[in-house]
């Protein structure tokens, strides 16, 4: 495969990789390394690529694993990104208010488990076929759906309370 | 889309049972305008579901070292392929050749050796000839004898 070749079948879902890369390690400069990392393992092993019914799946995963290493490693040494855009919403105007609930659905997605976020991610970002989520994340349809359904709740109750909060 | 079909499909967004176009449905809701109110609560998560899908990475991706060691890589199998089959080429290619050569060679020496096997009796051959030159001075001598019978001829008159 030509490094031209391997472009075009590996640019499409560039931006697809660095999103859930984000998603997961939050920072977009530790999510852009992750692109570049999983990139280079693609173009290695690239002769294998064309063996991959679904090359973009695939990558997913590989961004999945990754991402989800790095985390681990991250976890030892106990470093943990909290963030806080819960505060001072009384007082703004509404558009700004959406806005920030708009970030406020993000701080709630990160609060999620990891393989919820990614669900969320992949599902309602991205829109994946519940059968491709499930190649991604090697897991199988049903359980996908089920925790698809408890990150979605979970997210409603925030926003709730967050609105309800506001309003008050 | 009817309000009543809305609710429905958030019933079944949360549920996790909306098809993908179900749920496009939702984000166009949420999307337009006209939100009703009960449900501007989940305004927030379907925009915001949508503006993430417009995060790109920045960073651009090229292949430099990649290509450099694989490029260099081809260019030293190439050398090797180069130098392995001038060596091999002068090995293999030499006792074909030469095989074909000494037979001709040979050939060519005993022809030759042949040739001057021949030309050298033939020179003898030629040599001898010499002696030829002698019987014309014999023959000439024989003139004498002419003479001698003509004048034997006057003296019988």
């Amino acid at each position: 495969m030509k490094q031209k070749e391997f472009l075009t079948t590996v640019m499409p879902f560039k931006d697809k990789l660095y999103r859930l890369a984000k998603r997961l390690l939050v920072s977009g400069d530790e999510a852009e390394d992750a692109v570049q990392e999983v990139f280079l393992k693609l173009w290695k092993g690239k002769q294998q690529m064309k063996n991959y019914k679904n090359p973009e799946a695939f990558a997913m995963t590989m961004t999945k694993n990754y991402c989800l290493d790095r985390l681990k490693s991250k976890q030892a040494g106990n470093m943990k990104i909290v963030h806080s855009n819960y505060q001072n919403h009384e007082n703004l105007e509404k558009k700004i208010e959406v806005e920030d609930g708009v970030s406020l659905v993000f701080s709630i997605m990160e609060t999620l488990p990891e393989q919820q976020k990614m669900i969320l991610q992949l599902r309602d970002v991205e829109q994946f076929e519940f059968a491709e989520i499930a190649e991604i994340l090697n897991s199988n349809e049903t359980a996908i759906r089920v925790a698809l359904s408890r990150a979605r709740k979970t997210v409603r109750e925030a926003l709730i309370k967050q609105y309800n909060y506001g309003i008050n | 889309m009817e309000l009543i079909n809305i609710e429905r499909l958030l019933d079944s967004y949360f549920e996790g049972t909306t098809t993908l176009a179900d749920e496009q449905a939702l984000r166009n809701y949420f999307s337009g305008g006209e939100v009703a109110e009960h449900l501007v609560v989940y305004k927030p998560l379907f925009t915001g579901l949508q503006q993430a899908r417009q995060e790109v990475s920045q960073s651009e991706f090229s292949l430099p070292t990649e290509t450099g060691s694989n490029s260099k890589w081809w260019y030293g199998i190439a050398a090797l392929l180069v130098v392995g089959l001038t060596i091999g080429s002068l090995f293999l290619s030499q006792p074909e050749l030469t095989s074909e050569e000494r037979e001709a060679l040979a050939a060519l020496e005993q022809t030759r050796e042949a040739m001057l096997l021949l030309s050298a009796n033939f020179n003898k051959g030629a040599e001898e000839l010499g002696y030829l030159n002698e019987f014309t001075k014999g023959t000439a001598t024989m003139k004498h004898i002419n003479e001698f019978s003509e004048s034997k001829n006057k003296i019988l008159k």
